[in-house]
C-alpha cells in the first residue's frame, strides 16, 4: 500500500475543509471494507495522499423519525440498519437491502455512506496492480472500456455511456425505490439535497472534492407500502448483485394506486422501470400483471456479449418481487 | 489541522486484556499510517493465531472481536483503532487459569477443523454470536459464519460444535439455580 | 466401531487440535527465520513478449534492498515436464509470469522496489485455448515443444508411463455395440484449489552449495526430490515442512517460488521469505488443468462397454510440472471405473499463455472422468440404461486389471464395491428418485430438481515408497520419524494412533517430528490418498520394528523367547501376565534408544471407490442451480479416524471439487489475457449458507492391506461430483449440457433451447 497523511477528523465539517484542501487527492475512510482494498490493489495511477478517517465524527450514525421522513446518518452501519425496529416498522425495504450486503463482518463494519460512495466493482478497474499492473480504461481517463470486448457477464444493460460498470451498491437501489435524498455536505459548510439515484454518473459519482454524505433522508409513505428486495447472486452471501430489484407498491384493495420498481446490477445508477411502474400504477394488480411488469422493467435493455443472461433474471425478478409484494 | 499531519501519535490498544500504546511515525514507529489491525496484531504484537486469507476483506479469516463485535481486521487501519478492545484467538482462553473458551473444547472434541487455517477467523465470528445471542438456532449459526471461508470443507463439523458448546452452555447457565434448587 | 483396537476406529483429538484452537499452531506465514529478507515479483502485464531490456538501476539503489534479480544474472535452474520452467525467462508466457525478483528489508520496501524497475518488452501473439495453440502456425511458447504440444509421459513413471489407452480392438468393439455415440465434452473451467494459506517459501542459502527451505508444503521429501533435480542435482537441498495452511495437492507448484527465493538468498547471503498474496496466487499459481475429450463409446443393451476410443486435448497453461502425470493416472481410472475392453484413447498436453495448471485432488481421473462421463450419458440415455446400474455393473471387480500410469497391467485384489454402492443408493433414494434421462424428478413451477451420480476411484493409494522410523525411549515413550505434515487430512495424527496401536502405549505417549529432511526418512507424502495404506505400512512395519527388537531384548531378562512376550504401556511381560513383567527402562536402562525402520514399497492392485449421488433444483427463471442433497459411498476397509474421515469426505466440495459443476471458475480475458477474478469475491467459495444436506455411507470391509486393513479415501471424495451434477442439471432442464460450470448464463441458453425444441415440436 502506497503511504499518505492520515488525519482523524473531528467534524464533518474539518473533513469536507481537508478533503477539499486536497483537491482530489484525499479520501474519506468510514468502515474501510472498500476503501483499504482499492488501496491494497493500487488500482489508480496516483495512491490519494491523504486519508480522513470518519469514524470520530460523532452524531452520524443515528437512525431516528422526524415527522414524516426517516433520517439515517451516513456513518450509520449496515448491521444497524439490518437490527433498526424503526426501519423494520417503517421501511422494511432497506432493512432487506441492507442484510443483503456482503457478510455479516462486512455489515458490523460498513456504513450508508460508504455503501453508497463506494467504487465499482468492475473487474477491470479494479484488476490488482501487482499482477501485472492496472488495467486503464475509460473510467480512470485512461482508454476505452475493456470490458465492451472482454467478459462483460456482470456488466450493465442499461443506460452505460463508454464505462459499463454498474453501481454496486444494494441500499442505493432500495433507497431509490423509496424516494430518498441525501443530504451533502460541503466544505464551506454548505448543504444540498440529492435524489440517491443522482449521486451517480456514467462514470463517476456526482461529489465534488470536499464534498461528504451526511445523511439519507428517506419519506415515510403516508399509507403503509408493500416493499420487498430480491437480490439474484452466483452465490450467497459475500456477492454483489447480478441483478437486484426493490419494489414499492402502495395498494389500494386489489389494485395499486402507486409503485415503484428499481433494478440493481443492471446500470451505472440504480435503474427506475418506469415501464414496469406505469404497468402496475392504477389498475388492479395479480400475478399476470406482475409478469407484464417484469417484461415492461426489462424493455430497451442493451446486451453485450456476455450478459444477456441478465434481462430474463431482471424480469423474473420484477415480477417475482410484485407478486411477494401482493402475498406480504 | 496541518499539526496533525507526519508527526509522531500514538495508538492505544488493549488486546486480549492487556494495554499497548504505539508509536505512529517518527523515527521509533511501531505502526506506520498503511499497516492493518491484522499487520500490527501479527507483526507488531507477535499474535499470530489471527490469520491473513484474501486480505479484502472477503474471508472472514482475519476477524477478530472488537468491543464484542466480528469484525475484519484486515481492513482497519491501526491509526484507526486508538482506544479499542480487541480480542484475538489468542485471548479466548482464560487468561488466568488457561481453561480453554468452551467453543475451543468443542472444536477439539468435534475435530471442528481440517487445515486448520481459517479455525481462528471462525472460532472468532462464533464467538461473536454466542456473545450477542446465547442460544442461536443452526440458522443462526449459519448466518452468522457465512463471511467465513473454510476450503476444506469442515462447515458440518464446525455446526456441530458450536451446536454443543450452545448445548453446554445452556447447561452451565442453568446449573447454579439447580444448585440452588437442591439447597 | 469394534472393540478389537485401542485407538483404531476410535474417536481421538487431533494432535494438534489445541495448538490449533488457541491460534498458536505455526503455519506457513508465522514463520520467522533470524535475519529474513522479503521478496517480491515483478510481474508481466503482457500474455506473451519478449523482455529486451530491464533497468534495475533505480531498485537496486533503494534502501533497504538486498538484491534485485533478472533473467539474466539468475542460475540456470530449470524445472518442469520438459524443464522448461526457469528462475526468470527472458520470455514471458502468461500476465503474472515473473520478471524481476526483490529481496529487501521489508515487504513495502520491496514493494517500492519494484515500482522502480523499468522493462520494455517485445509484444508477441498469444494463444488462449487449445484451438489457438493447435491452430496452424500459432505462435509458440517453447522452441522444443512444436506446435505447443509438450512430449508425453513423465520419467517419474518409467519409459512405458501412460500417454493414452490403446487396448484390445475398437473397431471389433464397436461392431459389437447396440448403440454408438459420439460425443464431445469440456471441462475446461480451470478452477483453483484455492488452499486458504497462499504460497510461499523461506529460503536460506549457506555457500557454497547448500539450501535450507521452510515449505508451506504437504510433503517436504517429495519437494527435496523435485528441488534437487531442478537445481541439477548440485545443491545440498534440506526441506522442513510444517502446517500449510490447506494444499489439496496444489503447494507442489511452488517450485518457481522455491527457485526465486533460493537465488534470491544466494544474492543477499540472508535468509528470504518469498510469499505469495491471494491475488498472485489467483492469478499466476497452479490451477486445475483444462480437458476436453472428443470420443465415441460403443454400449450393449446389458450396460456393457464394447468400445471407446477418442481424443482427451490438455490444456496446462504456461508449463507443465505433472500434467503428464495426470494424464498417466487419469487414464489408469478411466479403466478402474469404467471397464471396457477395448480402448484407444490419444491425448496431448497443449500449452497455452495463462497461468500454469498442475496437481489438484483428482489429478488428470477427475477431468477425464467429467468429460467422459456425459457423453457415455448420451449412449445411456439412448438405451434407457440407469447410470447407476451401469457404474456399478463397470466399476473393477476382483479378477479385473488396468494398465497403470507405468504402463503395466495390475490385477486388482481390492474389495468389490458393489455393496457400498448398494447401501449409497438406498440412502439416497436412488431407485425413487431417479426419473429416467433427461428427465426431472421433481417439478414445482420454474423450480425443477434433478438427480445425478458418479463414479471415482484410484490405484495411487499404495503408489511409490513410503519409510518411517520409530524410536522407542526407555522412559515408555515412542518418536515416529515421517516426512508427514498436516495439510488438513489428520493424517499425522492416524499416524500416531496406528504406532499406538502397535506398541500399545498410550496415544499421548507417541509422538511425531517435524517433517525435515534433514531428520525424517523419504516418503513421497499424503498424496492420492495414499497416507492410510502407504505411508501407514511404513509407520506400522517401523513400529512393529522396534517392538520386536525391544521384545528380543526383553527375552533375556524375563527369561521367555520373544514371540511370549508383549508389551503395553511401556511395560513388557510374558503373554497374559500384565501384572508381571518390566518396565521399558529396566529393559532398556537408560542409555538406550530402539529404532525400527519401516519402508512401504509401491502396491498398484488396491484401488478405493467414491461414488457420489447428488440433488440438484434448478430455477429456470433465473438460471440459479443449489445442490440440494449429496450422498458419498465408499469401502474404506477400516475406519482409522471416523471424524477425521467424515470430514475429508465432506471436502467433497470445495478445494475445486464438486463445486466446480457449479460456480468454481477462474475466468481470463480473451483480449488481455488477464484473470480477472483473482480476489475472493469474484472467486466463487461455497459459504456456511448454503450447505447441502450431506451424508457419508462408509462400510468397513476388510481389505488386504496392512494389519489394521484400511485403505484411504479423502483425496479422491471431489472426483466424482461434477459429472454427478452435470448430470442432475441436465436432467433437471431436460437438455443434455456438457460444459462446466452451470452458470446461470448456461442454464437460462439451455433452457430456451428445451423451449425453443419443445415450441418446434408442437407446430410440426
Amino acid at each position: 500500500m502506497r503511504s499518505f497523511t492520515h488525519v482523524t477528523a473531528g467534524s464533518l465539517a474539518e473533513a469536507c475543509a481537508l478533503l477539499s484542501e486536497a483537491g482530489g487527492k484525499g479520501r474519506a475512510n468510514a468502515g474501510g471494507t472498500d476503501l483499504l482494498g482499492v488501496l491494497k490493489d493500487g488500482i489508480h495511477a496516483q495512491g490519494p495522499e491523504l486519508i480522513v478517517d470518519l469514524k470520530a465524527v460523532s452524531g452520524l450514525a443515528e437512525v431516528s423519525r422526524e415527522g414524516d421522513e426517516v433520517r439515517i446518518g451516513a456513518l450509520a452501519t449496515l448491521a444497524s440498519l439490518d437490527r433498526s425496529t424503526l426501519l423494520r416498522e417503517t421501511l422494511p425495504l432497506l432493512v432487506q437491502a441492507a442484510h443483503a450486503v456482503g457478510t455479516p463482518q462486512v455489515r458490523t463494519m460498513g456504513t450508508v455512506g460508504g455503501n453508497l460512495c463506494q467504487e465499482v466493482r468492475c473487474w477491470y478497474y479494479r484488476y490488482p496492480r501487482h499482477v501485472g499492473g492496472p488495467v486503464g480504461c475509460l473510467r480512470k481517463g485512461d482508454g476505452p472500456c475493456l470490458a465492451v470486448k472482454g467478459d462483460n457477464r456482470y456488466h450493465g444493460v442499461f443506460g452505460g455511456r463508454g464505462c459499463f460498470a454498474v453501481c454496486p451498491s444494494d441500499l442505493a437501489v432500495a433507497l431509490t425505490a423509496l424516494g430518498a435524498v441525501v443530504d451533502i455536505a460541503g466544505p464551506d459548510g454548505s448543504r444540498r439535497e440529492v435524489a440517491v439515484e443522482d449521486l451517480y454518473e456514467p462514470t463517476t459519482l456526482t461529489l465534488a472534492p470536499g464534498e461528504l454524505l451526511a445523511e439519507v433522508r428517506v419519506p415515510v409513505p403516508a399509507r403503509p407500502t408493500r416493499q420487498t428486495f430480491l437480490k439474484f447472486t452466483v452465490r450467497e452471501p459475500v456477492d454483489f448483485a447480478v441483478v437486484s430489484v426493490a419494489a414499492s407498491l402502495d395498494r389500494d384493495g386489489p389494485g395499486c394506486r402507486d409503485a415503484r420498481i428499481v433494478l440493481g446490477g443492471v446500470s451505472p445508477r440504480p435503474h427506475r422501470a418506469l415501464q414496469a411502474e406505469e404497468v402496475l400504477r392504477g389498475g388492479d394488480v395479480d400475478d399476470q400483471t406482475a409478469a407484464r411488469a417484469g417484461e415492461a422493467a426489462v424493455a430497451g435493455a442493451k446486451p453485450m456479449r456476455h450478459n444477456a443472461y441478465k434481462i430474463g433474471i431482471a424480469r423474473t425478478l420484477v415480477e417475482r418481487a410484485v407478486r411477494a409484494c401482493l402475498d406480504a | 489541522m496541518d499539526r496533525r499531519r507526519g508527526e509522531t501519535r500514538q495508538v492505544r490498544l488493549r488486546v486480549n486484556g492487556q494495554d499497548h500504546v504505539l508509536t505512529v511515525g517518527g523515527p521509533a514507529a511501531d505502526v506506520a499510517v498503511t499497516h492493518t489491525l491484522a499487520h500490527t496484531l501479527r507483526e507488531t504484537l507477535g499474535l499470530t493465531g489471527t490469520k491473513v486469507s484474501c486480505d479484502r476483506g472477503a474471508c472472514g479469516s482475519c476477524t477478530v472481536l472488537v468491543g464484542g463485535e466480528a469484525k475484519l481486521s484486515c481492513s482497519m487501519l491501526t491509526v484507526e483503532c486508538d482506544g479499542l478492545d480487541i480480542t484475538t484467538v489468542e485471548g479466548l482462553a482464560d487468561p488466568v487459569t488457561g481453561a480453554l473458551d468452551p467453543l475451543q473444547q468443542s472444536f477439539i472434541d468435534h475435530t471442528a477443523f481440517q487445515c486448520g487455517y481459517c479455525t481462528p477467523g471462525i472460532l472468532m465470528s462464533a464467538k461473536a454470536l454466542l456473545l450477542k445471542n446465547p442460544r442461536p438456532t443452526q440458522a443462526d449459526v449459519q448466518e452468522a459464519l457465512s463471511g467465513n471461508f473454510c476450503r476444506c470443507i469442515t462447515h458440518y463439523h464446525v455446526l456441530e460444535a458450536v451446536q454443543a458448546a450452545v448445548e453446554a452452555g445452556a447447561a452451565s447457565a442453568t446449573a447454579p439455580d439447580s444448585r440452588r434448587a437442591r439447597r | 466401531m469394534s472393540d478389537e483396537y485401542r485407538y483404531i476406529g476410535k474417536p481421538t483429538p487431533r494432535r494438534d487440535a489445541p495448538q490449533i484452537v488457541t491460534g498458536s499452531a505455526t503455519f506457513f506465514g508465522d514463520l520467522v527465520v533470524p535475519g529474513m529478507l522479503h521478496a517480491k515479483v515483478l510481474r508481466s502485464p503482457h500474455p506473451h513478449a519478449l523482455v529486451t531490456e530491464i533497468d534495475v538501476a533505480r531498485a537496486r539503489g533503494l534502501s533497504g534492498v538486498k538484491a534485485v534479480l533478472t533473467h539474466a544474472d539468475v542460475p540456470d535452474w530449470r524445472a518442469g515436464t520438459p524443464r522448461h520452467l526457469r528462475v526468470l525467462d527472458s520470455t514471458v508466457r502468461y500476465v503474472g509470469d515473473p520478471v524481476a525478483l526483490v529481496a529487501a528489508t521489508s515487504e513495502a520496501v520491496a514493494e517500492e522496489a519494484l515500482g522502480l524497475i523499468d522493462v520494455s518488452y517485445e509484444l508477441l501473439p498469444a494463444v488462449f485455448d487449445l484451438d489457438e495453440a493447435l491452430a496452424e502456425g500459432a505462435v509458440q511458447l517453447y522452441a522444443d515443444s512444436p506446435g505447443n504440444v509438450l512430449r508425453p509421459g513423465t520419467r517419474w513413471f518409467g519409459p512405458d508411463c501412460l500417454t493414452g489407452l490403446a487396448i484390445g480392438d475398437v473397431e471389433a468393439g464397436f461392431a459389437e455395440a447396440e448403440v454408438i455415440v459420439e460425443g464431445e465434452a469440456s471441462y475446461a473451467g480451470l478452477p483453483n484449489p484455492l488452499p486458504p494459506e497462499s504460497p510461499g517459501v523461506v529460503a536460506q542459502w549457506e555457500e557454497p552449495d547448500r539450501v535450507t527451505l521452510w515449505l508451506s508444503t504437504q510433503a517436504a521429501h517429495q519437494e527435496k526430490m523435485i528441488i534437487h533435480a531442478a537445481f541439477g542435482r548440485a545443491v545440498d537441498v534440506r526441506t522442513i515442512g510444517g502446517a500449510c495452511g490447506g494444499s489439496y495437492g496444489s503447494k507442489f507448484m511452488s517450485i518457481q517460488l522455491i527457485m526465486q527465493a533460493t537465488a534470491l538468498s544466494r544474492a543477499a547471503r540472508r535468509p528470504v521469505r518469498l510469499g505469495l498474496t491471494k491475488e498472485e496466487h489467483l492469478a499466476a499459481f497452479g490451477l486445475r488443468i483444462g480437458s476436453r475429450v472428443r470420443a465415441k463409446v460403443g454400449l450393449r443393451r446389458d450396460g456393457a462397454l464394447t468400445a471407446i476410443s477418442g481424443e482427451w486435448l490438455v490444456d496446462t497453461g504456461h508449463y507443465s510440472l505433472t500434467t503428464q502425470a495426470q494424464v498417466a493416472v487419469g487414464c489408469g481410472e478411466a479403466q478402474v471405473a469404467l471397464r471396457c475392453p477395448n480402448w484407444d484413447l490419444r491425448t496431448k498436453v497443449v500449452c497455452t499463455n495463462r497461468p500454469a495448471s498442475g496437481i489438484v485432488r483428482g489429478f488428470g481421473g477427475q477431468e477425464l472422468k467429467a468429460c467422459l462421463l456425459p457423453i457415455l450419458s448420451r449412449a445411456l440415455a439412448e438405451l434407457d440404461l440407469d447410470p447407476f446400474d451401469f457404474l456399478r455393473r463397470n466399476y473393477v471387480k476382483p479378477g479385473d486389471g488396468y494398465f497403470w500410469r507405468d504402463g503395466r497391467w495390475y490385477d486388482y485384489r481390492g474389495n468389490d464395491y458393489t455393496p457400498a454402492m448398494d447401501a449409497g443408493a438406498e440412502a439416497f433414494g436412488w431407485r425413487e428418485r431417479w426419473k429416467g434421462w433427461l428427465r426431472p424428478t421433481e417439478v414445482d413451477g420454474p423450480l425443477r430438481t434433478g438427480v445425478g451420480v458418479g463414479v471415482h476411484g484410484n490405484v495411487d493409494i499404495g503408489e511409490s515408497v513410503s519409510e518411517a522410523y520409530v524410536r522407542l525411549d526407555p522412559e515408555g515413550r515412542a518418536t515416529l520419524y515421517s516426512s508427514a505434515s498436516e495439510h488438513g487430512t489428520g493424517q499425522p495424527s492416524n499416524l500416531l494412533k496406528m504406532v499406538a496401536e502397535v506398541l500399545q502405549l498410550p496415544l499421548e505417549r507417541v509422538t511425531l517430528t517435524a517433517a525435515d529432511t534433514a531428520v525424517t526418512p523419504y516418503d513421497m507424502g499424503p498424496v492420492g490418498s495414499r497416507g492410510t495404506y502407504a505411508m501407514g505400512s511404513a509407520a506400522i512395519k517401523a513400529a512393529e520394528e522396534a517392538r520386536r527388537q525391544l521384545l528380543t531384548l526383553a527375552a533375556a531378562n524375563l527369561d521367555a523367547p520373544p514371540e511370549e512376550l508383549e508389551t503395553r504401556d511401556g511395560r513388557v511381560f510374558r503373554l497374559g501376565r500384565a501384572d508381571s513383567g518390566a518396565a521399558w527402562m529396566a529393559i532398556m536402562g537408560p542409555e538406550r534408544t530402539i529404532m525400527g525402520h519401516g519402508r512401504f514399497e509401491p502396491d498398484f492392485t488396491l484401488a478405493n471407490c467414491m461414488m457420489t449421488f447428488v440433488e440438484v433444483r434448478v430455477d429456470t427463471e433465473t438460471g440459479g442451480t443449489e445442490l440440494l442433497r449429496v450422498v458419498n459411498a465408499t469401502d474404506a476397509g477400516r475406519i482409522i479416524d471416523p471424524a477425521g474421515l467424515e470430514n475429508q469426505l465432506n471436502g467433497c466440495l470445495g478445494s475445486a471439487g464438486i463445486d466446480t459443476a457449479l460456480f468454481e471458475e477462474t475466468i481470463i480475458d480473451r483480449t488481455t489475457g488477464r484473470v480477472l477474478n483473482a480476489n475472493l469475491i469474484d472467486y466463487k467459495w461455497r459459504t456456511f449458507a448454503h450447505l447441502p444436506q450431506m451424508r457419508n455411507v462408509v462400510l468397513e470391509t476388510p481389505v488386504d492391506s496392512h494389519r489394521f486393513h484400511a485403505i484411504g479415501v479423502g483425496e479422491v471424495s471431489t472426483a466424482p461430483g461434477p459429472a454427478a451434477v452435470l448430470m442432475a442439471v441436465s436432467n433437471a432442464l431436460g437438455v443434455p449440457l456438457a460444459e462446466y460450470p452451470v452458470t446461470p448464463e448456461k442454464v437460462l441458453a439451455a433452457w430456451k433451447r428445451a423451449m425453443d425444441a419443445q415450441a418446434g415440436e408442437a407446430t410440426r
